[in-house]
């Protein structure tokens, strides 16, 4: 678990300083400013192009379900890292890092995803200038 | 220091010198988008005309920098635009999204400036370029043809492609002037664009572009833009994308690409840090 955990903090790290081509800028869609974790059940999972999506349900400081939409990499790069479909089903929870978009909604960039089993997965679009861009 | 401290930073060193240890050897072989240069002295193939063949699976090297901007091989990644060419910029940036984050065909010279792979099937008359987003371009090779008086304008333009030596050199005008940025940066090109391609296979593990962009109404004088890929390996191929199946983002995307970096890049220069990793499952 610790080497896993130490390979994913590297990867999203060191490997900075490739950003080259995404769909879109991480920039035009999210604030930098703004680093997030939220936890919660998922509740939908949109495993399309250009972006993948997972849908949790998080319950706010009062108690309230709130709905999250969480934009992660395309199924290509997302697959290319190990993180496939098959990884996710209905209900579990997982954790989310990533960035608030710049609009105010309930939709954050899912920088990195922490599986129910521990895993920790990079759910970044790739090369899209966002923290720890690696371009792949 | 304690005794636990010590062996917390030396697990971690150990993990470290294996992750950067396994990247090593991974580099030459890994499916990533982009791929560190490699040497090669295995000469270029030929197809059955003689021609040096393009054909082949293309990733971006990782040291090219700074990727997506077309002014990368000027001092200072300055362009130099004309007022209008100010003016046009100023309105990419201000009042449209980026046409390629709403699935509208990037264009030459875009696609050469873009981190993702593409793949050439060159045939005797006319050479294919297929595009990560399920975009191609089909271009005749005839040194007969020249240009229509007026042609349709379009993303690619009006292409025409003929052999100069091992050289492919691709002739371009008939370009859009709306929705179009002619790199990530959100930088302008207008109807009068001319672009000249000069596309080489060096070697086996290479495919080389040197790039004229020519556009008197917006630049002031012409740019040049080169760049070199490297061969993908055997069991890489482009796959089926289709960009508008679920572009959710689109409602939430700003004007613009956002802040540029001093080193030509996009994105934010000091992003705030993620929270810590959670703690690890039992």
């Amino acid at each position: 678990m610790r080497l896993r955990t130490a390979i994913v903090a590297a990867s999203l790290g060191l490997a900075a300083g490739w950003p080259l081509q995404a769909h879109h800028s991480f920039a035009a869609e999210f604030d930098g400013s703004k680093a997030i974790r939220i936890t919660g059940a998922l509740t939908k999972i949109e495993w399309t192009n250009p972006h993948s999506y997972f849908y949790l349900d998080v319950k706010d400081e009062s108690g309230a379900i709130v709905k999250w939409a969480c934009e992660a990499g395309a199924p290509g790069a997302l697959s290319r890292r190990g993180f496939k479909k098959g990884d996710l089903k209905l209900g579990d929870t997982l954790v989310v890092d990533g960035y608030l978009a710049k609009d105010g909604s309930h939709l954050m960039d899912a920088r990195r995803v922490t599986l129910p089993d521990g895993r920790i997965v990079s759910g970044a679009s790739a090369g899209d200038g966002g923290p720890g861009a690696t371009g792949q | 220091m304690t005794a636990h401290a010590r062996r917390h930073i030396g697990t971690a060193s150990v993990s470290l010198v294996i992750l950067l240890g396994s990247a090593a050897v991974r580099a030459q072989g890994d499916n990533g988008l982009t791929a560190p240069d490699v040497k090669s002295s295995v000469p270029a193939p030929r197809a059955a005309d003689g021609h040096p063949d393009l054909s082949g699976y293309w990733k971006g090297t990782t040291d090219t920098k700074p990727g997506g901007n077309i002014g990368k091989d000027l001092p200072g990644f300055k362009l130099p635009l004309t007022p209008a060419g100010e003016a046009a910029l100023q309105h990419n940036l201000t009042a449209t999204i980026d046409p390629e984050s709403l699935c509208i065909i990037g264009g030459i010279p875009r696609h050469n400036a873009s981190g993702l792979p593409f793949e050439v099937l060159q045939g005797a008359k006319k050479v294919a370029f297929l595009y990560w987003y399920s975009y191609f371009r089909l271009i005749p090779i005839d040194p007969k043809r020249t240009h229509s008086d007026d042609p349709d304008p379009s993303f690619f333009g009006e292409e025409i492609g003929h052999w100069e030596g091992d050289t492919l050199v691709i002739d371009s005008i008939g370009f859009k002037d709306e929705k179009v940025w002619i790199d990530e940066n959100a930088n302008p090109h207008s109807d009068a664009l001319h672009v000249v391609e000069r596309w080489t296979r060096p070697d086996a593990a290479h495919i080389h572009v040197e790039t004229l962009i020519e556009d008197a109404k917006f630049y002031t004088r012409p740019i040049t833009y080169s760049r070199t890929w490297v061969a993908g390996n055997a069991d890489e191929e482009l796959h089926e994308y289709s960009c508008s199946e679920n572009n959710v983002d689109q409602a939430h995307l700003g004007f613009g690409p956002g802040p540029i970096r001093p080193d030509g890049t996009r994105g934010y220069l000091d992003p705030a840090p993620l929270p810590p990793l959670p703690k690890p499952v039992k």
